[in-house]
């Protein structure tokens, strides 16, 4: 047994898409009833792939249990959300009594679509319900994961540096991505030893500089734009600022992902190494997003192809094609129909084959590199690390599962 | 480590052995990976594993009990368990691990086990099923149709009429904007005439039996037959339906209806209802494709069958009101017939709200209605009518 291990990842990209396909069809014909089966066998090809040392890990999630969470979280859910919206509606139209001008008139509105924030603890809830959920499904080398129980005190937690962030203009954002993460991984177990998060949230700052120079672009840009009565400087570092930007936020959840693993340890012996890097995942991204839309092009282009030849207005060589001349006037009902049916069946399999190329060409990928960066070191260590209990878990993820949060996988 | 295969020479089975394999063995115990020696004993239909560190040195699983792990991504691999009696956090295999890469292996033990890929239900899987359905529609159920009608019932006489007429008259301005209007009060009709007929209409009918509610009633410049109540006294009566009315008794009982809704605070009840069911229905119905069309078609349903009694309380009480001011239901009776007509030659036009109860119907209880009442007198006269109709010329 090696000393180090580097995560190996072994997903392919054929076998995954197919997966895709065939349970987003289900999920799609039983009127959504199939997509906790679906989360689940796309759930255990992704698991299965990765290895440490030749092992794979193994998601041991039913399809079932969240069926049987989702109903559970429904009832609390309908409970919760129906008598909650409704009293703050209440409260929101008692708020101001006659709106005077337009800006009361939209406060008024504004007053009353804040029952959504009523959703947001219970968004956070079901986040740290669904992580515990999976962490608890999870296995390698025959022992579970797991996370103790903690999603209240997730809850506030979140809510607290998210607010803390908010008014500091992103400021105390490293505070809340470190103390957040600490929270979880201080709760989370392999087997019977412990993770722990270690170092300091300052050491995440670093991470942030591509944001503030988007930032300085922006502000600057702007600001020299309209002292100078540039119309063309102005717009230029808008569109540059913002591109900036948005790979600072990728640069920085990378860049933080790195510093927490390599900050990570278990059982006070084990520890972590990561080397991710922001330009392969914005590569991953960009040619995923191209692929995206080069099949949307080509599937366009071919119900339109459909369209012109079931519908009898096609061009002479097309027509020739398709058994002879076609003129405008033979307009063809029969054909139309049959026409109208084969669109709409491309049309489902384009948006399902869509899904399925994000999944393979973006998800996938980032997922293997992500996992091929990750080295443990000190690994002989695990051999002595024992089972821990099962986690009966009578929720599974059944609220973000209600709440739509979390996506595919 | 020592290596195992001089260890072996013990057990090796005496010539029934087919294939033998190294594997990699886990007990769900520990961490510690075990290199089993794996030799398949056909007649004695088990697969056996061999190490010095296993508990007597063996271990026989046997085939009939061998499950695989499903979706597996690598498929030059086999990972094998033991179907169990009851586990918590797997579909009822037991928590030893054992995977297989040997090519040949591979192949016999996928030809040699029939239920490799077999799924076991835990018993007393379709109970649970059922039970948490039932408890999951009967909570969704009791909130949709008793908790949440039952609180907005409440509210909806709590609430100050300061803030349901604000609120009313900002539904209102909506619906002008619904209806084309792009500055408030852009679409309102008035005339010297017309406003006159209308607030005699208004007074005659509120007169004899008394409201609540300072009623605001106007008339907006739109083709489509139709007349609204917001919360709050605001009535809105649109220049199709008085265009489409033979008599001013049909428009009197139309307004007497939309006085009904305000009386019963049915649209203040309404929107109090719709804002706490929101989102339930979407809960349930979840996010896949076509569902954004499935979720408004059950709110849609589920709003007529709330509204359905609510107009025919509506009715009711209109007719009551019509009697009280000595107006003939007739012209009410009259009206739906109308009504009856334009659907059929239009079934497209958004006539009066589909929502209503059934227009033949209605018309028959007004008439039946009207047979019972005493002497009426005329609501408006001819000339008074006309300015009426003619208020957004």
């Amino acid at each position: 047994m090696s000393a180090t291990i580097h995560g190996q990842y072994h997903g392919k990209a054929g076998p995954l898409f197919s997966l895709y396909f065939k349970t987003a069809f289900l999920t799609l014909i039983t009127l959504g009833i199939y997509r906790f089966w679906a989360k689940t066998r796309l759930r255990k090809y992704i698991w299965s792939a990765t290895a440490g040392d030749g092992d794979s890990f193994e998601y041991t999630g039913t399809g079932l249990e969240k069926l049987l969470g989702f109903l559970f979280a429904i009832v609390v859910l309908a409970i919760y959300l129906g008598i909650v919206q409704m009293a703050l509606f209440y409260f929101g139209l008692n708020l101001f009594v006659e709106p005077r001008n337009q800006i009361e008139a939209l406060a008024q509105v504004g007053a009353i679509y804040i029952t959504l924030l009523a959703v947001l603890p219970l968004l956070l809830f079901a986040t740290y319900r669904a992580r515990r959920y999976k962490t608890a499904r999870t296995r390698w080398r025959g022992l579970r994961f797991g996370m103790d129980n903690g999603a209240w005190g997730y809850v506030w937690r979140a809510l607290g540096h998210g607010f803390l962030s908010l008014i500091t203009l992103g400021i105390m954002l490293p505070r809340q991505t470190f103390w957040l993460e600490k929270y979880m991984t201080d709760r989370t177990w392999y087997g019977d030893a412990k993770f722990e998060q270690t170092g300091r949230w300052q050491s995440l700052y670093p991470g942030l500089k591509h944001v503030l120079i988007a930032v300085l672009v922006l502000v600057i840009g702007m600001t020299l734009g309209i002292k100078l009565q540039s119309p063309v400087l102005a717009g230029t570092s808008v569109f540059v600022g913002y591109i900036w930007l948005i790979v600072g936020g990728v640069y920085y959840r990378i860049y933080a992902f790195n510093v927490l693993t390599r900050a990570k340890m278990l059982d006070g012996a084990v520890t972590f190494d990561s080397g991710a890097r922001t330009g392969r995942v914005i590569g991953i991204v960009l040619t995923g997003i191209l692929a995206i839309i080069g099949a949307t092009i080509v599937g366009i282009f071919l119900m339109g192809l459909i369209l012109m030849a079931t519908f009898g207005l096609s061009f002479g060589s097309l027509g020739a094609l398709f058994g002879g001349y076609a003129d405008p006037g033979d307009f063809n009902a029969a054909s139309g129909l049959v026409g109208s049916i084969v669109i709409a069946v491309l049309y489902v399999a384009l948006i399902l084959a869509l899904g399925g190329l994000s999944l393979v060409m973006i998800t996938q990928r980032i997922i293997s590199h992500v996992v091929s960066s990750v080295v443990v070191a000190n690994a002989p260590h695990l051999d002595h690390v024992r089972q821990r209990a099962a986690d009966p878990g009578a929720d599974a993820e059944g609220f973000a599962d209600a709440l739509d949060i979390g996506g595919a996988i | 480590m020592p290596t195992p295969k001089a260890l072996l020479t013990p057990w090796t089975l005496a010539g029934q052995s087919e294939v033998e394999a190294p594997a990699r063995y886990f007990d769900g115990e520990t961490g510690l990976r075990l290199d089993v020696d794996l030799t398949l004993d056909v007649p004695a239909q088990a697969l056996i594993l061999l190490h010095p560190d296993l508990p007597g040195g063996v271990q026989h699983w046997p085939l009939a009990a061998l499950r695989m792990l499903a979706d597996q991504a690598r498929t030059d691999q086999l990972v094998l368990s033991l179907r169990a009696d009851h586990s918590y956090d797997s579909a009822l295999i037991a928590t030893g691990r054992l995977t297989v890469s040997d090519p040949q292996m591979v192949q016999d033990i996928t030809r040699l086990c029939p239920d490799l890929k077999r799924r076991e239900v835990p018993p007393g899987t379709a109970r649970r099923v059922v039970t948490r359905l039932g408890l999951a529609v009967g909570a969704l159920v009791l909130m949709i149709f008793v908790i949440l009608p039952a609180m907005a019932g409440t509210m909806a006489q709590i609430i100050p009429i300061d803030s349901e007429v604000a609120w009313g008259k900002s539904m209102v301005r909506q619906m002008e904007r619904i209806l084309g209007g792009t500055e408030a009060g852009g679409l309102v009709c008035s005339s010297p005439e017309g406003d006159a007929a209308l607030e005699k209409l208004t007074a005659r009918l509120t007169g004899a039996t008394g409201v609540e509610y300072d009623l605001n009633v106007s008339v907006m410049d739109h083709d489509m037959v139709n007349a609204f109540a917001a919360p709050g006294g605001q009535i809105v009566m649109v220049r199709g339906l008085l265009e489409a009315a033979e008599t001013p008794e049909a428009v009197g009982a139309v307004l007497a209806h939309e006085i009904a809704h305000v009386e019963h605070r049915d649209s203040t009840r309404g929107a109090l209802r719709a804002a706490g069911s929101a989102g339930l229905l979407g809960l349930v119905l979840g996010d896949f494709a076509g569902g954004t069309v499935a979720v408004a078609m059950a709110e849609w349903m589920l709003n007529s069958s709330y509204t359905r009694e609510a107009e025919a309380k509506a009715d009711t009480y209109a007719l009551t009101m019509l009697d009280n001011a000595d107006v003939t239901a007739e012209g009410f009776a009259d009206f739906f017939d109308s009504l009856a007509e334009i659907e059929s030659i239009m079934p497209d036009l958004p006539v009066y709200m589909s929502s209503h109860p059934q227009t033949a119907a209605r018309a028959d209880a007004a008439r039946a209605f009207a047979a019972t009442q005493g002497p009426t007198q005329p609501l408006l006269t001819p000339a008074e009518f006309a300015a009426l109709q003619s208020i957004c010329d």
